[in-house]
């Protein structure tokens, strides 16, 4: 079993082939992606690993629905991301999608609750923001603005948004990038437990390394491409992490 | 030599930021151009003014009488402080011009024997200066020349104290007593109606039958003499000879009109400029707040570097410097079409040998530097902030925005308000000096559309209320004399004549303590239909006995009240004294009206029941014929239609104010444009992470427009009604610069005008929100996301 076709018993929730990007700019034509295959599973937890500019930041961008390729395909089940329109493409991340990001994009003039209920107000199925919240540890700390909060905190805050719509995807790119290593953890453990329950596909994009530890499988890229898939034998907890 | 980097960056700055420094440079150009163009224009006029009347040698008094043998010149000449008179005969009367319905008044002046040594010549435009040996030669007032497109060579028939006399125009002239020429009914210019023809003395002695005599005379006074004791003087030489009431030059109808024109554009130059050049201070002061926040850390950098306070303040001062200059620029250029444009207009109502308008350097120079000042102070107080921080603490990065709940935010609480509402409430509340000076800014524009679109509704309500409530009449008629109230029988069966009043109408001087007043009373019938005063209701007011009924602009001059009583010098004729008893004050919208019944008013002069006019009702099919007819009665000596004055007044004002209300509204939406757009930039810039945050979250592009936008548009709900408040003031403080003696403008402002001005500040400030908000539409989600703000 290859693993870049997993195991059929269980359906792909992304079909990606030959996906390319292309950027022009002044300077010439950037390729930032030169052509990527790859399946992912439901439910799977993968990250990608690579330098600056290796690309994994522009798949996450394309399979988040920001982004479009350039040529080749990307499929969400049936849905073809590299064709879809820019209506489609907000529905789908409406619908669909969980983002974490570095630094944070909480609306500062809102507190952690509302900032939450910003997105539950316009969910299909959503929890409440109090349990959302309360899922990350931060019952405590509702009523409070991003200002009152620390880096760490307001980082759950943007997991408690990220899954409260009960997202079938989540996305998160460098979501410790900012934080000191103690509290990257409480992030990274508040993304595993929520996923873990509901099972939602992650994708997290990393400079580091040791974060890798916590996937299913880690995919490295290099100059625009896939230089290598590895299936963890053991995932480990973020508890056991440290960097 | 290169450019240091500082100076790249303003360069840059405002590259990135054009459409803010232009939409702030706009207002700035607005006041500006205001203040030059109504300066230069204002310096034409009073240039051409002085010009001509030196020229011309424009007398300082005037007096009219009947009849004086022309010896009295030099009992006038010998008056103390007098230095110069001129005496001449003038003589009213009807006159056919082809062309036109009504008959024109026309007045005959004796030209001088020595033009050299007279007063208020006559300046030839065109043709030449009549034949003194003829009789039949005549130059005419080129402004009524014009209108009743009368040709040089051609001939007109005047009829004068009831005797015809045709005479052959050989020349078209201007005068200093004819620059601005008001119809007698209306104050308003209707040339074609209006002519003066000036020929030798020979010729209008014999048409007025005043040989060896005049009945008018103008003086000069010396500098430093007494106006008051030469009046006085003239009064009492006169008065044997029939002398109504000298006066000065500031009472001389065409001086008066000028003056008060010349006034207006020192409103106009002191109102606008200053409300623009305040809205610029605010909106650089909140463009510059934010460029300032978005590089506290750069002026940290900078600081850190060793530069000096100064020099890391320096680019935005520049900013701000390179903004205020652009806008003085544009505003001087604007400003020298527009004066252009203003004194073209000008050269419709004055006739001046030379209107030429001439760039004020002095006023666009100060106007310019209390802009650039404006600008740069709005900017000071912003870049003072920043540049006391330390560099360790600028150079930090910011916390996110420190936000709070507010008053409003508690107001909202209950009501299920979502979260994007309270994103926009939060916004205000957290800016309350930004939010307030954009309202402000938001209600000047609302208050200067309201308080000038009145203009229109003012005009309307004046006509309402004089030509169709409280005078009547289609037509009325002048008498060479007065006659026999039987008089008015004749006049009754004139063609389409369906109701005739008669009137008696006297000069008369008011005096209560050191006020005065000249003006006319005119005696009116007892249940008068046609012509009654009316009260501040909108009531016919009744005659009582003898008693006197003013117009409340007379009694506030005079500082008398109804029951009081005013002393009252008739100067028609051989008229009396007396002390009048005011019974009720009338409301009326201009000139200086008295009423008195007609019987008690030649009670007082001590005559019979005489008339010196009547007010008519004619059958509008029947005008022609009517007018025919008039011409062919002698003792007529004008006649005027009501509406023709109306439609006169309508042409008249609606130009004058349509030209002056496109600069409000211009300048208003400019206000309303350059606020919104500033605003909603600047959400935009502090909002841009947010929006595409909400886009990256399944926000659609209106959902987050509404965000963008619903800041701009509750400050411009909070701004409408301070601003119709302004307006109201607005339209009081113009109602108080603009009115004059002979028109008063009543702060009416209708629904319709409410509706005209809000439905412009709309589009105003719509137009500048929706220019930003598109730009959610091209937000650039990864850029955004990747970058800490």
């Amino acid at each position: 079993m290859s693993v870049l076709s997993p195991a059929a018993a269980v359906s792909p929730a992304f079909d990606i082939r030959a996906l390319t990007k292309v950027y022009q700019t002044d300077g010439g034509a950037v390729h930032a992606l030169r052509g990527v295959d790859l399946q992912i599973l439901e439910g799977e937890t993968l990250v990608l690993l690579g330098p600056s500019g290796s690309g994994k930041s522009t798949l996450l961008n394309i399979l988040g629905g920001l982004d479009r390729g350039t040529s080749g395909s990307a499929r969400f089940h049936e849905f073809e991301l590299t064709a879809a329109s820019d209506r489609q493409l907000t529905e789908y991340r409406r619908a669909s999608v969980g983002f974490i990001f570095q630094f944070f994009n909480l609306v500062p003039s809102l507190t952690a609750r509302e900032n939450v209920a910003l997105i539950t107000e316009v969910a299909h199925d959503p929890m409440s923001p109090e349990e959302a919240l309360a899922q990350v540890g931060l019952a405590a700390r509702m009523d409070h603005f991003p200002a009152q909060l620390s880096g760490g905190e307001q980082q759950r805050v943007a997991v408690a948004r990220a899954i409260a719509k009960r997202p079938e995807l989540l996305f998160c790119d460098e979501p410790t990038g900012s934080l000191d290593s103690e509290s990257g953890v409480q992030v990274l453990q508040a993304i595993t437990e929520v996923t873990r329950a509901a099972g939602a596909t992650t994708m997290i994009v990393s400079h580091n390394s040791s974060i890798g530890e916590i996937a299913d499988r880690v995919v490295r890229f290099r100059d625009g491409r896939i230089a290598g898939v590895a299936r963890n034998p053991r995932k480990r907890a973020p508890s056991e992490l440290s960097w | 030599m290169r450019p240091s980097p500082l100076d790249r960056k303003v360069l840059r700055d405002l590259w990135r930021m054009k459409w803010q420094a232009l939409a702030i440079a706009l207002l700035i150009a607005c006041g500006v151009s205001v203040a030059t163009m109504s300066f230069s224009a204002q310096r034409a006029l009073a240039g051409a003014q002085a010009r001509f009347y030196a020229e011309t040698r424009f007398a300082d008094a005037f007096a009219a009488l009947t009849r004086a043998p022309l010896s009295i010149a030099r009992e006038l000449a010998a008056i103390d402080g007098v230095t110069a008179v001129d005496v001449r005969i003038s003589e009213s009367g009807l006159m056919d011009v082809p062309g036109l319905v009504r008959p024109a008044t026309v007045r005959l002046i004796s030209l001088p024997d020595d033009p050299s040594r007279a007063l208020d010549r006559v300046r030839l435009a065109a043709g030449r200066m009549p034949d003194p040996g003829r009789t039949d030669e005549v130059v005419g007032l080129q402004s009524f020349l014009d209108a009743a497109q009368v040709r040089l060579g051609e001939k007109l028939t005047a009829v004068i104290r009831g005797r015809a006399a045709t005479f052959i125009v050989v020349g078209a002239a201007l005068s200093p007593e004819f620059v601005y020429v008001p119809a007698p009914e209306s104050l308003m210019p209707d040339d074609a109606h209006q002519a003066v023809l000036w020929a030798p003395r020979p010729a209008v002695e014999r048409a007025a039958g005043m040989t060896g005599a005049f009945d008018t005379a103008a003086v000069r006074i010396a500098p430093g003499a007494s106006p008051k004791a030469v009046l006085q003087a003239l009064d009492r030489i006169l008065a044997p000879y029939g002398g109504r009431a000298a006066y000065l030059r500031s009472d001389q109808p065409s001086h008066r009109f000028l003056d008060a024109e010349l006034k207006e554009l020192s409103t106009s130059a002191s109102i606008l400029p200053p409300v623009f050049l305040l809205v610029a201070a605010a909106l650089v002061h909140m463009v510059v707040s934010r460029l300032v926040e978005t590089e506290r850390e750069q002026i940290g950098l900078l600081k850190a570097f060793g530069y000096s306070d100064a020099a890391a303040a320096s680019p935005y001062l520049r900013f701000a410097l390179v903004v205020g200059l652009t806008g003085a620029v544009g505003g001087g250029l604007a400003g020298a079409s527009l004066g252009a444009a203003i004194v073209d207009l000008y050269r419709q109502y004055f006739r001046f040998p030379m209107l030429e308008v001439r760039f004020h350097w002095s006023a666009f120079a100060a106007a310019s530097a209390i802009a650039v000042a404006a600008a740069v102070a709005g900017s000071l107080l912003a870049v003072r902030r920043a540049v006391a921080l330390s560099p360790a603490v600028a150079m930090q990065p910011p916390r996110p925005a420190a936000y709070c709940e507010g008053l409003l935010d508690r107001m909202v609480r209950g009501g299920g308000v979502d979260q994007a509402t309270r994103m926009i409430v939060r916004q205000l509340e957290r800016y309350p000096i930004r939010a307030l000076l954009a309202a402000a800014g938001l209600a000047a524009s609302l208050a200067l559309l309201i308080g000038t679109q009145f203009l229109f509704d003012s005009i309307e309500a004046i006509i309402d209320q004089s030509y169709y409530r409280s005078q009547r009449w289609t037509e009325a008629v002048a008498l060479q004399d007065p006659r026999d109230i039987a008089a008015v029988t004749d006049l009754a069966r004139l063609p389409g004549v369906i109701a005739a009043e008669p009137t008696r109408i006297v000069s008369a001087r008011f005096v209560n303590g050191a006020h005065e007043e000249r003006t006319r009373i005119v005696g009116l019938a007892p249940a008068a239909v046609l012509d009654r005063p009316l009260d501040a209701s909108d009531r016919p007011i009744p005659f009582e006995g003898d008693g006197i009924v003013l117009s409340e602009a007379l009694a506030g001059r005079l500082g008398v009240r109804a029951g009081d009583s005013v002393f009252v010098e008739i100067s028609d004729g051989r008229g009396p004294d007396a002390l009048a008893h005011v019974t009720a004050l009338a409301r009326d919208y201009s000139g200086f009206s008295a009423y008195m019944e007609r019987r008690a008013l030649n009670r007082l002069m001590g005559e019979g029941d005489l008339v010196n006019g009547a007010q008519l009702l004619v059958r509008p099919d029947r005008r022609a014929a009517f007018y025919r007819a008039v011409e062919r009665t002698p003792q007529i000596a004008g006649a005027s239609s009501r509406d023709e004055t109306v439609a006169a007044w309508r042409q008249a004002m609606t130009e004058a104010f349509r030209v002056t209300i496109t600069f409000y509204v211009g300048f208003a939406g400019a206000i309303a444009f350059g606020v919104a757009y500033n605003v909603t930039r600047i959400s935009l810039s502090e909002r841009s992470r947010d929006l595409a945050t909400l886009h990256v979250l399944g926000f659609g592009h209106w959902a987050c427009a509404y965000i963008l936008a619903g800041e701009l548009v509750l400050l411009a709900i909070a701004a409408a009604p301070l601003g119709v408040v302004g307006g109201q003031l607005l339209a009081q403080g113009l109602v108080a610069a603009y009115s004059r003696d002979e028109l008063r403008l009543p702060a009416e402002i209708s629904l319709r005008s409410y509706g005209v001005a809000l439905g412009a500040y709309l589009a105003a400030v719509g137009l500048g929100g929706v220019l930003v908000v598109r730009r959610v539409w091209g937000l650039d989600l990864v850029a955004v996301l990747k970058t800490r703000e």
